[in-house]
């Protein structure tokens, strides 16, 4: 057995290691409500043992350090996460503001950009009523003045759409100094890191990465790589690099086609952006995809209305005798791209309105006629003009219903590994096992609770076809 | 422990289907329980011919909202099946962990016969 000596040097050793640990947790206490923070844990080593007459004794513990409880798996998976989560709330807030723009709020008839489905139809009525009474100026005036609110609300919506469009090209384009200042801290604490801890988990330093990266997944998709001497290798998802080692890449920004566009060196990596997720892919994937396509349909409506009414109206007589040349009633589109926005009535006197069949007497009312039915032909890509526009805007609200539902799932699957960050933090593998059982539970509760709602929606309520979840 | 929700109309089942969405989020393991409790007291309580007749609208919704539970869920395994791999990873990694320094000599690598 060693000396008193050394059997105080051990008890002191002893107290002194606790006196640490103390210290970590208090630590752990300090700093609870600290963003990004990870709690750490004492760690104790083993001193070497001393042999004396070819006996070994213990010499007790050292503490060698707190170390910091983390999961980088469970980080990244975080991340990827975030960043889908992000995509979604970004895109989510954008095609409601499009989705408002044409569903009249609740208890009104119009929305923001008028009520463009009851326009259609009024328009169209407007012509029906004048078949009665061919002549009659106030009905040829209420022709105008039906094409003119119709007009008005689709050139509307189209410049509602552009501004928007326009707003997220800022948006966008304001996330890439975000983007630069991050990847940089992030290169900087990197070369900290190797630095300092090449071999064990760099505590505060680390935290301060894990916390650039996580703001950094909220902005932009990225892929993460660990590598030697606890290095982080940051790429865009689509593999372009960010970060590396100490070195970053910076993005830059220049205009192509009137629209901001993303650069990784000369590379243009937009289109990789927007579907790569974080903010800039939401802003991105709304403004390149979402609103593009809300205007073409627009521009489709216009287009089609405008060169089918024009057209139907020099096929005829109007009341001041031009047979086949009375004129156009809206301005006439030479292509399809811009109709909406230029979607607008020409015409100033009703009395060119061509109510009669060309040659006919201006009492005849055969051409106004045909110019009623055009609402029923399926002028528009194969459609009634009233159908497609309800096709439009029943398909922007599936896609709206479409983003919720992702956008409800990631934002639940964030908050799920926020939680488990902190149960796997704790210190001990008791705490991890206790907070896996809590998942098992809940999730095998929630696949029973699945499994029988999805039965008893289709069966009891006539909802139809289950939903399946595989 | 919340009080066994009791579902009697078509409001309540999407209420539940809400809750449940939210409480997966949450991982609130005790009232998904509860939940899944009453779903089942609910359907054994079905009698022939209590189908309810939803507004279309309605039906929507409650399509939409059994969507939603059914992405919670789908991302809740994905969740759990990465920290089923970085348990199963872990406990790779006590069982076959190697002692640090020199390999003893009995564990020294076999260069075959020279």
């Amino acid at each position: 057995m060693g000396s008193i000596s050394s059997a105080f040097s051990i008890m002191t050793g002893a107290l002194q290691a606790d006196q640490s640990a103390l210290n970590t947790v208090a630590n752990n206490v300090a700093n609870a409500s600290t963003p990004g923070y990870t709690r750490e844990s004492a760690n104790f080593s083993e001193n070497s043992p001393i042999t004396i007459s070819g006996t070994q004794y213990g010499t007790g513990v050292s503490f060698t350090g707190a170390i910091s409880v983390r999961d980088r798996i469970l980080e990244q998976r975080l991340a990827q996460q975030q960043q889908q989560a992000s995509a979604s709330s970004a895109r989510l807030t954008a095609l409601e503001q499009i989705q408002a723009l044409f569903t009249p709020a609740s208890g009104s008839s119009t929305s923001t950009a008028g009520n463009i489905g009851s326009d259609v139809t009024a328009f169209f009525s407007s012509f029906a009523s004048l078949e009665a009474n061919p002549t009659n100026n106030a009905l040829r005036q209420q022709i105008l003045s039906s094409a003119s609110t119709l007009a008005g609300d689709v050139s509307n919506a189209a410049a509602s759409l552009n501004a928007q469009q326009a707003a997220l090209d800022q948006e966008a384009s304001g996330v890439t100094s975000q983007v630069n200042a991050l990847t940089s801290a992030i290169a900087n604490l990197n070369t900290q890191i190797q630095s300092s801890s090449p071999n064990a988990d760099a505590g505060a330093l680390e935290d301060q990465r894990q916390q650039a990266i996580a703001k950094l997944a909220q902005l932009v998709g990225i892929n993460q790589i660990a590598t030697e001497n606890n290095g982080l290798t940051i790429t865009t998802t689509s593999g372009q690099l960010l970060v590396s080692q100490g070195l970053s890449y910076q993005l830059t920004t220049g205009p192509v086609g009137g629209l901001t566009h993303f650069f990784v060196g000369s590379t243009d990596v937009t289109s990789q952006l927007a579907s790569g997720g974080g903010e800039l892919g939401g802003y991105l994937t709304a403004r390149d995809q979402d609103i593009p396509s809300a205007l073409s349909s627009l521009d489709q409506l216009a287009y089609s209305i405008a060169t089918a009414v024009n057209a139907q109206n020099n096929a005829g007589t109007d009341l001041a005798g031009d047979n086949g040349n009375a004129g156009n009633i809206f301005y006439e589109p030479t292509q399809v791209a811009g109709s909406a926005s230029s979607f607008a009535v020409v015409m100033t006197d009703p009395n060119h309105i061509a109510a009669a069949a060309l040659g006919a007497g201006t009492g005849d009312n055969s051409n106004i006629t045909t110019m009623a039915n055009l609402a029923n032909q399926t002028l528009v890509n194969g459609q009634t003009p009233i159908n497609y526009f309800a096709a439009f805007t029943s398909t922007l609200g599936s896609t709206v219903s479409q983003v919720t539902t992702e956008n409800t799932a990631q934002n639940a699957s964030v908050t799920q590994l926020q939680n488990l960050r902190d149960s796997l933090s704790a210190v001990n593998l008791n705490d991890e096992a206790a907070a896996m059982q809590v998942f098992e539970r809940s999730y095998q509760a929630a696949s029973q609770m699945f499994s029988i709602l999805n039965s008893l929606m289709a069966t009891t309520i006539n909802l139809g076809t289950q939903t399946a979840v595989s | 422990m919340q009080g066994m929700p009791q579902v009697r109309n078509t409001d309540e089942l999407k209420a539940l289907v809400g809750e449940a969405s939210q409480a997966l989020a949450r991982l609130d393991a005790e009232r998904l329980e509860e939940l899944a409790l009453s779903c089942r007291a609910l359907h054994r309580g079905l009698q022939p011919g209590d189908t309810q007749t939803m507004t279309p609208e309605a039906v929507r919704e409650a399509r939409r909202q059994m969507a939603a539970f059914g992405r919670v869920l789908e991302v809740t395994r994905g969740n759990l099946e990465v920290l089923r791999q970085i348990r199963s990873f872990e406990a790779g990694l006590l069982e076959y962990r190697t002692p640090a320094g020199p390999l003893p000599a009995a564990m020294e690598p076999d260069h075959g016969v020279d």
